[in-house]
């Protein structure tokens, strides 16, 4: 009885208790929830415009934003170091495309994802040897981005809001709404997606793979310097950001590897989510740290409805 | 033709065979020193100013000295990344000529532990591991001196209790740590002192997937209102807490972490917003000592060194830690020389040179390295030495020394590291114990 109390009903009980800092997990949540859809999506374009599960997507985040630190370390003043951390991303973009896709044009999807985990390989050792492993600071400020913090009174207590955060889900917001329009308004958005829904028939009409493929690649290594701006404002910037990319993976599980708005949704119902579980149920019943493992369990129960996730398309091949 | 082809053999042979006979002898002539370590990976930024350190004491040697009593030292690098199975690799790959196994993980110290009786090559890990590997007689092969996590969580205690830990009764103190072997290890002294002086522990864990957003554990701090915060953080995780500690507007002086949190990178993300935090610490940096000036001489301005001067690292905690322990280590090498009179110790006899380490103020005086590192001695049965520590507190720019000597309580570490010893060894039976050792 008093364990089926803890479970069903304190949990509410302590949310009624202090509505303000219920205000401030969720706030918290959807901060994450935001940072973990941006992760995503660098997953999401690559998969759906070559069927590529790219691993180096999380070392991409440390690359961008170890680029961006270390130039304005060199004496590369922050406004010029910006656009010049995005040409060294489409340089690389154009390098992987040459290198590593091009050969391999054709090949099973599980060669193709081992060429991604060598590509990891490479930019590790390769930022090591540049940038070295120190942790640095973000230049924040430098970027124009506020760092103070907003507080609220509500219900006669306190929400604090780190404009920083606020800055984060505005710019997320901003480069997701500008992604889909770019997806689904223009040429090369649908070019992308021809590529994404057939190979062949794309190649057919004229579409070029090793462009397409240079396009999506520097893409997602703007997505990669913005998630690398943001997490790297929160705890500096070192290889340490190589982690959080596992965060993306129960999101597109979730959401579905093909889609778009499934990475946008699967990361906020996951980051809000496993931050309210982890409050009130985790923290008090479990040890707490449950945020290791929540996610996961939340997209296999989807997984177990819904195998494609939730906005994956549902493919029958026949055999 | 046959003749020919014959004479080509044998001496393509004799060639290969010369070759491959003057590399073994200089082998043979330089101690080597294998380092587990992890330069890059999630703990990279934890990691580099350490090896930095280790490696930059092992030139000085051989550059101003010639080595140690004329042998060079050969330090050599077996990259990590912190992973416990690639640890295990390492010490695979470096054992057949290595004299002592430097770990740097309690993880890969816990995997190499029940290896170090069969290979007997001795583990060296300063400040970390497995805090009951301080019993000689049950761990034979492991040392962990100056201080183990267990000193330091006492420290700690007694710290912010004034002395007194009695005072420390209803209190709440959340200890913040890795969800990692390293992490957990100081738990169990805790949850003793916990219940012996009546104050409230809550263990907060942080996983590594968590620690650059560490909202939730924040969060918990918030609404549980602990006295006092105890972090066991490692790498990315302290600037994480750090971090958050300031956005969550958690007093400093409150604010306490292991000599693994305390580290200048992590510090300088917040600047003046840590003033206060404190860490306690087995050493100190010192910049102006005899022994940094030689740092700077023979291997900073002679270009052999691989720190980031820019950042200033040379005046870290870490960067001199990391010369400290390679100070231990070497101290341990050159007892064995002595003893047994080699150049060239074999992992044995360093073992005997690890358990007679004298480095009492006067040998840290003559080193140049007065007040870099807390006196302590081992012996055969004790392979840590408990010499304490000190306390450092961020000044908003650098780490600056904000207590005497401290000293941890042993009355409870003693009973369960013979506890935790005792356990160890019946777990993993049949285990060798040294009967031979005596206080």
């Amino acid at each position: 009885m008093e364990f089926l109390n803890d479970v069903l009903v304190q949990p509410f009980a302590d949310m009624a208790a202090a509505p303000d800092f219920l205000l401030q997990v969720l706030w918290e949540g959807l901060v994450g929830g935001v940072l973990y859809a941006l992760i995503a999506l660098g997953f999401v374009l690559i998969y759906k415009s070559s069927r590529i599960f790219n691993f180096a997507q999380g070392i991409m985040v440390v690359f961008a934003a170890l680029t961006l630190v270390g130039l304005y370390e060199k004496g590369v003043p922050a406004l010029l170091a910006l656009p010049l951390t995005l040409a060294v991303m489409l340089v690389l973009a154009m390098t992987i495309e040459r290198v590593v896709l091009r050969p391999l044009v054709n090949q099973p999807d599980i060669i193709l994802f081992m060429a991604t985990i060598g590509i990891t390989l490479f930019l590790i050792g390769f930022g090591e040897l540049i940038f070295g492993g120190e942790n640095k600071v973000m230049i924040t400020e430098q970027l124009f981005i506020p760092t103070g913090s907003i507080v609220f009174e509500p219900f006669g207590g306190f929400v604090s809001i780190e404009e920083k955060d606020l800055t984060a889900v505005i710019g997320a917001m901003v480069l997701v709404a500008a992604l889909l329009v770019f997806l689904n308004k223009s040429k090369i958005g649908r070019a992308i997606r021809a590529l994404g829904d057939d190979h062949q028939a794309a190649l057919s009409v004229g579409i070029s793979l090793s462009t397409i493929w240079v396009i999506v690649w520097f893409i997602a290594g703007v997505i990669a310097l913005a998630t690398g701006i943001v997490w790297g404002a929160r705890a500096g910037v070192s290889f340490a950001l190589e982690v959080i990319a596992f965060k993306a993976l129960p999101v597109l599980m979730l959401g579905g590897l093909e889609s778009v708005m499934g990475a946008i949704i699967g990361g906020l119902a996951i980051g809000i989510l496993e931050k309210l579980f982890e409050i009130y149920w985790g923290q008090p019943l479990l040890g707490g740290n449950t945020e290791a493992w929540f996610a996961y369990m939340l997209a296999l129960l989807v997984l177990l409805f819904r195998p494609q996730g939730l906005f994956g398309e549902k493919i029958i091949e026949r055999v | 033709m046959k003749r020919m082809l014959r004479n080509a053999i044998l001496s393509s042979a004799l060639l290969a065979a010369a070759s491959v006979a003057v590399p073994a002898v200089a082998q043979d002539e330089a101690i080597y020193i294998p380092n587990l370590a992890y330069r890059t990976g999630p703990f990279a930024a934890t990691g580099t100013p350490l090896m930095n350190g280790q490696r930059d004491y092992i030139t000085l040697l051989n550059e101003r000295d010639g080595g140690l009593n004329g042998v060079k030292l050969e330090y050599d690098e077996c990259e990590t990344g912190y992973n416990t199975e690639k640890g295990v690799e390492c010490y695979e790959k470096t054992k057949a000529r290595a004299v002592v196994t430097q770990p740097w993980s309690t993880g890969i110290t816990l995997q190499v532990l029940p290896k170090s009786n069969v290979d007997k090559i001795p583990i060296l890990a300063p400040g970390y591991g497995f805090s009951p590997m301080a019993d000689g007689k049950v761990f034979q092969w492991a040392y962990n001196p100056p201080s183990s996590y267990w000193d330091g969580a006492s420290m700690i205690l007694k710290n912010i209790s004034d002395g007194n830990l009695d005072s420390l009764k209803d209190k709440k103190i959340a200890f913040l740590h890795l969800d990692h072997p390293f992490g957990k290890e100081p738990l169990p002294l805790l949850e003793v002192l916990a219940e012996k002086h009546g104050f409230n522990l809550v263990p907060i864990p942080v996983g590594l997937t968590e620690m650059q957003n560490q909202s939730a554990q924040w969060l918990q701090i918030r609404r549980e209102r602990p006295d006092f915060v105890v972090m066991w953080g490692w790498g990315a995780m302290n600037a994480g807490a750090i971090t958050e500690a300031v956005k969550t507007k958690y007093p400093m002086d409150q604010f306490v972490g292991v000599w693994w949190s305390g580290h200048d990178g992590d510090l300088k993300l917040v600047g003046d917003q840590g003033k206060g935090y404190r860490s306690i610490s087995w050493s100190v940096p010192n910049s102006e000592a005899p022994l940094m000036a030689d740092i700077k001489k023979y291997v900073v301005d002679a270009g052999k060194s691989q720190i980031n001067q820019s950042e200033g690292e040379f005046d870290s905690v870490f960067y001199q830690r990391g010369l400290m322990i390679s100070v231990i280590l070497v101290e341990g090498i050159k007892a064995a020389q002595e003893e047994f009179d080699v150049r060239n110790p074999s992992p044995e006899q360093l073992r005997w040179g690890l358990e007679n380490i004298k480095l009492d103020e006067a040998r840290l005086k003559e080193l140049g390295a007065e007040g870099m590192l807390v006196p302590f001695s081992t012996s055969c049965a004790d392979h840590t030495g408990h010499g304490g520590g000190w306390m450092l507190q961020w000044d908003g720019a650098k780490f600056v020394k904000a207590s005497d000597l401290l000293t941890p309580d042993r009355t409870e570490i003693e009973k369960l590291e013979a506890e935790k010893a005792k356990e160890y060894a019946e777990a993993n039976a049949p285990w060798p114990v040294n009967e031979e050792c005596s206080m």
